[in-house]
């Protein structure tokens, strides 16, 4: 790699993630064989993803400001060409896409055009930029504009609301492969880059924003994550509730909540695209991403069943998974935090991001039980047709292989992925409370086992009784009224407070997106107004506009 | 001297093209006048890069040809040097695309050669106003090509056309005039129309108050044919109305080269730009680059929306130069070459969906994309170029301009050119998903894509667009810091001019 620079380095920050955009261009090509097959624009999309996978490395390893500027942007290219192949909702969401991604590409420009004027290089070994020195304001603008961009890429709020809409709309692997795991990674890598080599950040403000902002996407996103009704739209919500966590962990600013936003930005992007692999299997075969029409495929589709399982409870931080792991060293750095303080002000970040973290992980787990329940477990649904199976291996190859990496992620956290990734990238890192999972693997298994044990070589003995199902008194047939894993959730939305928030959401009132499209047309009606067709009126504007200009320069 | 005889060919082939085409257009078959038409296009194009090329290898960057061989400054002549030869390359460059592009396009209008003649008129005075040395005769070259431009507007004959025209004449002639009385002020003040002679002398006689009166009537002059705001009124009017391939001209390179290429080097070479002119073009180039985005964006006319764009791209070039910094002059040349080449594109996508589908408006077109190929990939191209989507060209002039500003300090400015970029890729990315993207519009089942030359002169223009970055590379930025050159030498303008007579 040496050869390449002062245009590109490789360090320990990021040489794994490029091995892991490697590993998921390969899963997504994979998978795409068989999904894709049969689509109009193949050449254009495989030669769509090859790029961004190619781009994505450059972004990853280059040195060089300008060169990380030009393949960020052309990422966002490739996605919006990815996104249009979806179905006919998919333009929308491309072009909202885009302009969310690309327009904060437009804040990142700024950026660098201001660190260039401040340090007078793009090499970006070479910058260092404090930020509590005289002049404040200038590095401060800069490590915004380049922070806002590595939001909107990873897709934390305000700069989310593309997320969902392409989870919905553009085809699954596309998913599983740009917003889940490659924009992930890139947007986390950059800021933590920023955060750690980039700027020093010896200033509280910066960390209080990242950690505010962190933890309120985790909890706004799993809030609207709960009441989808679309397996697709429920999982892109929480593509973006989970950027929550990696935020916080690098706005905590110590060794050990890095290492655990890191870990977790590694994590995410495995079992988010698990998730999003095992949802498409699902789809692929039931022809349905809506919760409603779904329901007990667990019979038939073991392997996808399985996978998307250890994916759920892994991003719902249930040991000893991976996700736990890493959640884990983020709460750490947030209680180093609040040890530090030093006043009784100074707690209260902490303790609020504490709070938000540990209750949005319950909430993950509580929508993705909606989730497995209502597509794998209860009743097959009565339309659905009876020569359902299991997907080619094409296609749950990569779900298996990630579900594995999920659990070797989890088990052998020390010994593999925190040993030869995460701990040589952040410098001292030390465990306040450290995580074996070795042991506890093991009374999870043995309790496993225990239970199927008991489970088959007692089976007649037990006392097993059918019977019909009744609520209220009344019986229900449950062919006719199934047990949807949606219903109960309901509740949530209908509940107080929470119904004004949610149909303002649903209404796009907290979408960044739709409100600068009414502020620009707003703004655009006025000026409209002013062009009345007229010929006079313009006569006018000319003479008033020279005489202005006669008084600027002649006075 | 005789490397300097090519100069004059730039305003006798289109003259010559022009009063032929009119005087036996009538008599001769209209194949004829498209191959006609089109080789003298492609001479022009030919000798532009000659020329440049030329100018490449002899090692003096500036040639000089004196007419009827009276020296400056008692006789005309005409200049080519780096700025000469670069807007040479860029007017014939799109001439010729455009010209192709006609063969098919302009089959729904009727005569024919009178629209070939006020074409050439129109390249007529463009390469003369770029070529001359004199500023009387840049006059008159402003005036052929503007009247010439009033004529094509209104070549349809609709209400709309005509209404158009007239409010494009009026405020186009106010313009003329007060360039006209800008210029006549300055003879007056130096006694002299030689451009390079007048630098001189004005560089000598210091503290005028003229210097600053003149160069508010050139900004208000020759800002109008740019159409800068505000004085950018005609221009939403008359663009959509002319035929998309004279559309294409005129936002292409007309209004650069009657406004900006004018102004920029009248302002740098002949009177000098002081800090006060250069700060009012920078705040006039961010109020147009800001508010006629957000303009465009409310526009339902694909040819409105483009013209609106127009302006707020000219907007960027105004505010580079107004730097007049090396890079900010860089950056807005290059940001020329690129606007030139991405709303010519343009403007032929909107007449290629107006020749197939008959219709303007976004409204009513949807998922175009899957019976015009060729036009949909073209204009994505376009789209994302000018809204600076890397690594299409418009991204590195984009990045180039706003470098610049944060280089001299102007952050605000810098800010207000991020807002006005986003603000065009929103623009851009509503017209890709109206007019190309999601279902096709059942009316349109029929629609068969544009015919071979004009989807040729689409294909050529988008491959500019996307390898326009190229020109940065050290190999080939002569073309565009020769230029640059030019301007920032200032009145060091004269003293070549003269030496190269000598």
């Amino acid at each position: 790699m040496n050869k390449f620079y002062p245009w590109f380095r490789s360090d320990n920050l990021n040489g794994f993630i490029g091995l892991a955009i490697g590993l998921f261009a390969v899963l997504t090509l994979l998978y795409s064989v068989k999904f894709m097959a049969g689509h109009r624009r193949l050449i254009e999309y495989y030669a769509c993803i090859v790029l961004t996978a190619v781009a994505s490395l450059l972004v990853i390893f280059s040195n060089h400001l300008i060169i990380l500027l030009a393949s960020w942007g052309f990422l966002g290219l490739t996605l919006y060409l990815l996104i249009n192949m979806g179905d006919d909702k998919a333009s929308a969401a491309a072009k909202k896409a885009l302009i969310i991604v690309g327009g904060t590409d437009a804040l990142m420009l700024l950026g660098i055009g201001i660190i260039y004027y401040l340090t007078g290089t793009f090499q970006m070994d070479k910058i260092k930029i404090s930020l509590s020195s005289n002049g404040f304001l200038l590095p401060l603008c800069a490590y915004l504009c380049i922070a806002v961009a590595c939001f909107a890429k990873a897709g934390a709020m305000p700069f989310h609301s593309w997320i969902p809409d392409c989870a919905q709309s553009a085809p699954v692997p596309v998913v599983a492969y740009l917003p889940a795991s490659l924009d992930k990674l890139l947007g986390i890598y950059l800021l933590a880059r920023i955060s750690l080599d980039l700027f020093v950040i010896n200033n509280a403000i910066i960390s209080i924003i990242l950690m505010l902002s962190g933890a309120f996407t985790i909890i706004a996103a799993v809030m609207m994550a709960l009441v989808q009704h679309n397996m697709k739209r429920l999982m892109g919500y929480h593509a973006v509730s989970q950027v929550g966590y990696m935020i916080l962990g690098i706005g905590t600013a110590n060794p050990i909540g890095i290492a655990g936003g890191i870990f977790h930005m590694l994590n995410n992007a495995v079992y988010k695209s698990c998730l999003f692999f095992s949802g498409g299997n699902v789809e692929y075969r039931a022809n349905s991403s809506e919760l409603d029409q779904l329901g007990g495929l667990a019979r038939v589709m073991p392997l996808t069943y399985i996978s998307c399982l250890i994916a759920s409870l892994s991003i719902s931080g249930v040991p000893p998974f991976n996700g736990f792991v890493s959640k884990w060293m983020v709460y750490q750095g947030i209680i180093n935090n609040w040890q530090m303080a030093e006043n009784r002000w100074q707690m209260i970040v902490p303790i609020l991001c504490l709070i938000a973290a540990m209750f949005g992980s319950g909430l993950t787990l509580a929508s993705f039980m909606k989730l497995i329940h209502a597509v794998f477990l209860g009743q097959p649904q009565a339309k659905q047709r009876a020569n359902l199976k299991e997907v080619a291996w094409q296609m749950w190859v990569p779900c298996i292989t990630l579900a594995i990496i999920c659990v070797v992620f989890g088990v052998f956290a020390n010994q593999l992925p925190l040993k030869y990734f995460i701990l040589p990238a952040v410098a001292g890192v030390g465990f306040s409370g450290a995580w074996y999972a070795g042991f506890s693997t093991l009374l999870i298994i043995i309790g496993l086992a225990l239970g199927l044990f008991i489970f088959k070589f007692s089976k007649e003995k037990l006392n097993l009784r059918q019977d019909r199902a009744f609520i209220g008194g009344e019986d229900m047939d449950l062919r006719i009224h199934p047990v949807t894993g949606t219903e109960f959730y309901n509740t949530v939305s209908e509940f107080g407070a929470l119904k004004k928030i949610y149909s303002r959401a649903e209404a796009g009132f907290f979408d960044i997106y739709e409100q600068g499209k009414k502020l620009i047309s707003a703004a655009g009606k006025v000026f409209q107004y002013l062009h009345n067709g007229i010929l006079p009126t313009y006569l006018v504007w000319m003479l008033l506009g020279m005489l202005g200009i006669f008084f600027i320069l002649l006075r | 001297m005789l490397k300097a005889n090519i100069i004059p060919l730039f305003v006798i082939i289109p003259l010559l093209s022009a009063f032929l085409i009119s005087l036996l257009g009538k008599y001769l078959k209209r194949q004829f006048i498209y191959v006609f038409s089109n080789i003298s296009c492609f001479l022009l194009l030919y000798f532009s890069f000659y020329g440049l090329n030329m100018l490449r290898s002899c090692g003096s960057n500036i040639f000089v040809y004196k007419i009827g061989g009276w020296a400056p400054p008692f006789g005309i002549c005409l200049v080519f040097d780096g700025l000469a030869g670069f807007m040479l390359v860029i007017v014939n460059l799109i001439a010729f695309i455009v010209n192709i592009y006609s063969l098919n396009y302009i089959e729904k209008y009727t005569d024919k050669p009178k629209f070939f003649t006020l074409v050439f008129l129109m390249l007529t005075g463009m390469n003369g106003l770029i070529v001359t040395g004199d500023l009387f005769n840049l006059y008159i070259f402003l005036e052929v090509a503007s009247l010439s431009s009033y004529a094509l507007v209104a070549f349809g004959t609709d209400s709309e056309d005509l209404e158009a025209s007239f409010k494009y004449a009026i405020m186009g002639s106010l313009a003329s005039i007060f360039v006209f009385l800008g210029i006549a002020i300055l003879y007056g003040f130096t006694s002299t129309l030689n451009m390079a002679d007048m630098a001189m002398i004005i560089a000598e006689k210091t503290g005028s108050r003229i210097i600053p009166f003149v160069s508010v009537l050139f900004i208000v002059g020759f800002g109008t044919k740019a159409a800068l705001m505000p004085v950018h009124a005609w221009l939403p009017d008359a663009h959509p109305a002319a035929p998309a391939s004279i559309s294409a001209m005129l936002s292409g390179v007309l209004i650069k080269t009657l406004g900006i290429y004018a102004l920029a080097r009248i302002l740098f070479n002949v009177i000098g730009i002081s800090s006060a002119i250069s700060s009012i073009l920078v705040f006039l180039g961010a109020l147009s680059l800001s508010v006629a985005v957000l303009l465009a964006f409310a526009q339902t006319d694909l040819k409105r929306l483009l013209a609106y764009s127009s302006i707020s791209q000219v907007g960027y070039i105004i505010l580079g130069i107004g730097l007049a910094t090396p890079l900010g002059i860089l950056g807005a040349l290059f940001h020329l070459f690129n606007h030139s080449a991405i709303k010519s594109l343009l403007f032929l996508n909107a007449g290629a969906i107006d020749y197939a589908a008959g219709t303007r408006d976004l409204r009513e077109m949807s998922g175009l994309k899957e019976k015009m190929p060729v036009t949909a990939n073209t204009s994505l191209a376009a789209s994302l170029s000018v809204a600076g989507i890397p690594p299409f060209a418009g991204f590195f002039s984009k990045l180039i301009i706003i470098f610049a500003c944060i280089e001299k300090g102007y952050i605000g400015y810098a800010f207000i050119a991020v807002i006005g970029s986003i603000l065009t890729l929103a623009t851009f990315m509503k017209m890709q998903k109206l007019a190309f993207f999601g279902k096709l519009n059942e009316k349109y089942n029929y629609l068969k894509e544009v015919p071979l030359a004009m989807k040729l002169s689409m294909v050529v223009l988008a491959v500019i667009c996307v390898c326009g970055g190229l020109l940065l590379l050290p190999r080939w930025n002569f073309f565009l810091s020769d230029a640059a050159n030019v301007l920032l030498e200032g009145s060091h303008y004269a003293v070549k001019v003269f030496e190269a007579v000598k």
